[in-house]
């Protein structure tokens, strides 16, 4: 078994040993760029739909995103009735400059705390809301109607309610327009 | 002669493997099928997205619904199983719409959609994270369908390697069937209260 081996070695010349490692080596060069180039366009879709670029507005601040000049006015706890929750109010305002951009799609808005969860909008506006702010209750959610009432160089405010637990900290509010991804504003 | 022989048993040993792989592959929908998250009745059940806890169930002839100052009855050729449960959504609010019965022999049943407009009924209630809420499920499911029962509960059923929580039902009182039991709502923060007949 030794010898045929060893003779077999000889017979294989040194430069066809190392084409076969070089061809070995390209393989593991050519099988990632192969997947690569073959899911990119995946990744790209994936990339773009995924809100991952912020657009950090402080309080008071306000930011152009989306074809509009966005601000947070209110962002405050109202009591729910129960010691464990809150109701948190959003409202917030767009002086509209391009509203083609804007109308498009529903925009989608989430409130985020400093551990990274997530609460969506309750579907209907909390009755405590209604009792201590009833101007905030009647103002359009986010959307393709509020923006189309207020028109372009018009102000369009809108509000929305979240129940969170009472001890959740460091709340953000986020707001996505579609045209906009993966651009998302961010309001501290 | 030696290595003849190693040679065809080397070829049978590949035939009998590839056989036994062609006979075993799995169909494209057990490959993206649900990740199961096992638990039992009583414990809390964590999963990426959501946590589940089953409390008491209660097994009856004739469900009644109360609202409003409204009775509806509801019957069933077999027998209704009610599910007092606790769920809350771990990083995103979400809405868990899919639940299923499984018997023993491994038949599904899913949820029952005849009361679904009662309040807690899991696929009518948000799920926020960090606010645990109380939910009740229903299903009708054949006498025989009942001891060994696993409820099996997911966001939606047709998420590919979503997780699934399984939980073995393992407290079920089958020498107990109400003739009747129901759900009256209330206002309050548990929002229907059960009275067995």
């Amino acid at each position: 078994m030794g010898l045929g081996g060893g003779v077999m070695a000889k017979a294989i010349s040194q430069s066809e040993r190392r084409r076969y490692w070089m061809s070995l080596a390209g393989l593991a060069i050519a099988l990632p760029v192969a997947v690569l180039v073959h899911s990119w366009e995946s990744i790209a879709a994936w990339r773009a739909v995924n809100e991952h670029d912020p657009v950090m507005v402080g309080r008071e601040e306000s930011e152009s995103y989306a074809g509009a000049e966005w601000r947070l006015t209110t962002l405050s706890r109202l009591p729910s009735g129960s010691a464990e929750q809150v109701v948190v109010l959003a409202e917030f305002e767009a002086r509209i400059e391009e509203p083609n951009l804007l109308t498009e799609g529903l925009c989608a808005v989430v409130l985020t705390d400093a551990e990274g969860r997530r609460w969506q909008p309750a579907f209907l506006i909390e009755p405590i809301v209604r009792k201590m702010h009833p101007e905030a209750a009647d103002k359009p959610r986010c959307g393709g109607l509020a923006f189309r009432n207020a028109g372009k160089g018009g102000t369009a405010s809108m509000a929305e309610t979240f129940v969170v637990p009472a001890t959740a900290n460091g709340l953000a509010l986020s707001v996505t327009v579609p045209s906009a991804r993966p651009r998302y504003l961010l309001f501290r | 002669m030696k290595a003849g022989f190693n040679g065809a048993a080397a070829v049978i040993l590949a035939a009998a493997i590839l056989y036994a792989m062609q006979r075993t592959t799995p169909l494209y929908s057990d490959i993206i099928s649900p990740v199961p998250v096992a638990g039992e009745q009583g414990e809390r059940i964590d999963t990426r997205a959501f946590a589940l806890g089953v409390g008491d169930v209660h097994l009856a002839r004739i469900v009644k619904t109360e609202r409003f100052g409204r009775t509806r009855t509801y019957t069933t050729s077999g027998v209704w199983v009610l599910l007092e449960a606790a769920a809350e959504a771990s990083r995103e609010s979400l809405t868990l719409t899919s639940a299923e019965w499984r018997g023993p022999s491994g038949v599904r049943y899913t949820l029952s959609q005849r009361f679904s407009t009662m309040p807690g009924m899991l696929p009518a209630e948000r799920l926020e994270p960090g606010l645990p809420k109380p939910v009740l499920m229903a299903f009708e499911v054949p006498e025989s369908e009942l001891a060994g029962g696993t409820l099996l509960v997911a966001p939606s059923a047709f998420t590919p390697l979503g997780e699934e929580v399984q939980v073995a039902i393992t407290q079920l009182a089958l020498g107990n069937i109400r003739s009747a039991v129901t759900i009256r709502q209330t206002g309050g923060p548990m929002p229907w209260v059960l009275g067995a007949e």
